[in-house]
């Protein structure tokens, strides 16, 4: 009799075995938080402003955020309008590792005893005819009919190393081509 | 007399097994979908407008003097003035480090502040050297007004109500585009 209880023992111990089901309770805990998180960090506005790789950006307490605008990055190693470089730097051996940049420009890349960045100038002017050229075909219409005027907004993301000397020349460049506003782009501060 | 309910229909544990197979589907798509679109490095912006001049605009200010605050940054101190005397000038001498003296250009803007609570220009003027990292700090120093800070109203012309601000000198503006050191 013993014998007998023992084999019906054995085939029910199988039978768990073969119904064996996952516990997806504790993953799905994890999935939630996980959730939970990304929704808490998620940002609800979209604008077109890129970095590059290495750009070290300066942090800032104000909460004002970046709309859609050109932008020009300035990294010590060039300059990059519309995700496109347009001019690079000078770079002695010096400068490799350097805590601040060198930011020496060509002498063929200036104009107007320093202060007027060709490249920078010429990529803007035409990134403003291709605008008020949109504009000019777009139905939208100012209140006499005419197309909507240029806004003229220039995004600056400068590596925090850049010096003001680099972006009065880029201010300078900006403003002889048509730009009349600047918005300079910063890390926001973890509050 | 009822029938006795059968013992065999009933020999259930009567646990339900709920099935997370969907549940799980939705949430690993949801977390690749915010995953995808996250913005990783949050930015904002501080907005400065190219200076501009008009002769009949420069005609029209200059009727009763402005203030004209002005920051001027230089390679061992900061001042802070008026070209219109409007303001005994401050210097401030950068820290050991090199840094600028923040806090004392802040405590000083909120004390011109108080005096001129309506004004909320400022002109920057920094040196070629200055670097993105300070004009940055130095905007905000010049630009927000702390919780910390004493509370500054202004009369609501509309409403006639005083009105808490929220900025110190929000409008900046660089002087020394066109100039040099």
């Amino acid at each position: 009799m013993p014998a007998f209880r023992s084999i019906r023992k054995r085939t029910k111990r199988k039978k768990l075995n073969n119904a064996f089901e996952l516990q997806l309770t504790s993953l799905i805990d994890v999935l939630v938080i996980i959730l939970v998180f990304l929704l808490k960090s998620y940002q609800t506005s979209m604008n077109n402003l890129s970095t590059v790789p290495g750009l070290q950006m300066p942090i800032s307490a104000t909460l004002d955020e970046p709309r859609d605008s050109h932008q020009v990055i300035i990294t010590p190693e060039g300059i990059t309008f519309e995700n496109e470089r347009i001019l690079d730097f000078i770079q002695s051996p010096d400068s490799a590792g350097a805590t601040e940049g060198q930011y020496a420009f060509n002498k063929s890349d200036l104009k107007e005893d320093g202060k007027l960045i060709t490249p920078l100038y010429d990529a803007l002017v035409k990134a403003r005819e291709k605008g008020e050229l949109l504009r000019a075909k777009s139905s939208a219409r100012d209140a006499q009919g005419n197309p909507m005027p240029f806004d003229g907004i220039l995004a600056i993301t400068a590596d925090k190393r850049v010096q003001y000397d680099t972006i009065r020349k880029i201010m300078y460049t900006a403003g002889s081509a048509g730009y009349k506003i600047f918005r300079f782009i910063a890390q926001k501060k973890d509050t | 007399m009822l029938k006795r309910p059968s013992s065999r229909r009933n020999s259930g544990d009567g646990q339900i097994t709920l099935n997370l197979v969907p549940m799980m589907d939705t949430f690993v798509t949801l977390i690749g979908f915010l995953l995808y679109t996250m913005a990783f490095v949050a930015m904002v912006l501080v907005e400065t407008p190219l200076p501009t001049a008009s002769p009949n605009e420069v005609a029209e200010k200059l009727k009763e003097k402005p203030l004209q605050l002005t920051v001027s940054f230089r390679k061992e101190e900061t001042e802070i003035w008026s070209p219109f005397q409007k303001i005994a000038p401050k210097v401030f001498k950068n820290l050991p480090d090199g840094g600028l003296d923040l806090k004392g250009i802040h405590e000083e803007l909120v004390s011109v502040k108080k005096q001129f609570p309506k004004e909320d220009h400022v002109v920057l003027a920094p040196t070629g050297g200055m670097t993105y990292e300070n004009i940055i700090a130095a905007m905000d120093s010049i630009r927000i007004l702390d919780a910390t800070d004493p509370a500054i109203f202004v009369k609501n012309e509309k409403t006639g109500m005083d009105e808490a601000q929220k900025l110190l000198f929000p409008q900046v503006v660089f002087g020394n585009i066109l100039g040099s050191d």
